[in-house]
């Protein structure tokens, strides 16, 4: 796709493959609309667009639609979309570059849940190498309401009573190496 | 007159392509990748005398690795490189406050967006004047 300096501006469509260039898949426009991405979805029911429409969006290059919709920040990153698009197109590596062009556009809507917790869940690994669930409570319990906040602690109890909740974080061993490791791809001073 | 010199823009914005293209178009022959895959073939089918490269670029920082990738170049290692980057504002959401680390890019030059055209310009005939200088041409 190398142009000169006589051709065309590429299309919306196109700026989101390049985001994909390096990934498995195929082009959006193979996509039929069959909806199959849209069933497979457990997340479907909390996006103002289904996985389906987005791509139809990108597709007619609805860039302002597209960027305005929560659904690419509300995927589960379950990848039951891509495992059964019948074209080989996989949708949840494009909800991936769309939140990478949000951030990098800083167009993305900074009261939404998601965005701040991907910040809080990428400092957090960074800091100790390891997810601390707890540590992220604080910021969203109120988000629900108070019926949400009594869901939430009486989830949180019966994970207590089963193990699966850590009341002190851990680090992972020589989190040196890890952070050395970040350092090569993200751009940071103070890192290492 | 000496030949027109060659730029090659590698960026997968088009609308920050159109800014810089219309500024450069006025002195040089402009060529655009909008991702490193394009960009690499292009650096491998033909020479350039200035390389503009973006940073955030595919699945991150792909900008990075291709500047470390033509330093490591026997032949390519010769074109200067100047990077325009919105970095420390893309960066700024999930780490604010962190600053970038400033030996992070083997490039020439980086220049933080927005940049003036008067100051692209002069910096583009520098790098590529001191290229020339520096192979003796």
């Amino acid at each position: 796709m190398v142009v000169t300096s006589t051709a065309r501006r590429i299309s919306f469509r196109e700026e989101v493959e390049n985001l994909l260039h390096a990934q498995e898949g195929v082009s959006l426009v193979r996509c039929i609309q069959c909806a199959t991405c849209s069933a497979a979805c457990p997340a479907v029911e909390f996006m103002d667009h289904t996985p389906r429409e987005l791509i139809a969006l990108i597709n007619a290059g609805m860039k302002d639609e597209v960027m305005a919709s929560n659904t690419f920040w509300t995927c589960a990153s379950c990848y039951a979309c891509s495992e059964k698009c019948p074209e080989g197109i996989r949708p949840a590596d494009v909800m991936y570059a769309l939140t990478r062009y949000s951030l990098w556009r800083d167009t993305f809507n900074r009261d939404w849940v998601a965005p701040e917790f991907s910040r809080r869940f990428a400092r957090t690994i960074l800091r100790t190498g390891k997810s601390y669930e707890p540590g992220y409570a604080p910021a969203f319990i109120f988000e629900g309401g108070f019926p949400g906040m009594v869901r939430e602690m009486q989830m949180a109890l019966r994970l207590l009573g089963k193990g699966r909740l850590p009341l002190i974080p851990s680090r992972m061993k020589r989190i040196r190496n890890l952070r050395a490791m970040v350092a090569r791809v993200l751009p940071l001073d103070g890192i290492e | 007159m000496s030949e027109r010199k060659r730029v090659l823009i590698i960026d997968d914005d088009p609308d920050f392509v159109a800014g810089i293209r219309a500024i450069l178009d006025s002195q040089y022959d402009t060529v655009v990748a909008y991702n490193p895959k394009d960009g690499w073939d292009a650096l491998k089918k033909d020479r350039y005398d200035l390389l503009c490269l973006d940073i955030m670029m595919g699945r991150g920082a792909e900008g990075v690795m291709m500047a470390r990738k033509i330093r490591s170049d026997k032949v390519l290692r010769e074109m200067p490189v100047l990077i325009i980057t919105g970095l420390r504002e893309q960066i700024a959401f999930l780490f604010p406050g962190q600053a970038v680390h400033p030996g992070f890019v083997p490039v020439d030059e980086l220049v933080e967006k927005p940049v003036e055209p008067e100051l692209l310009l002069q910096k583009a005939a520098a790098l590529i004047a001191a290229s020339e200088a520096r192979q003796g041409r």
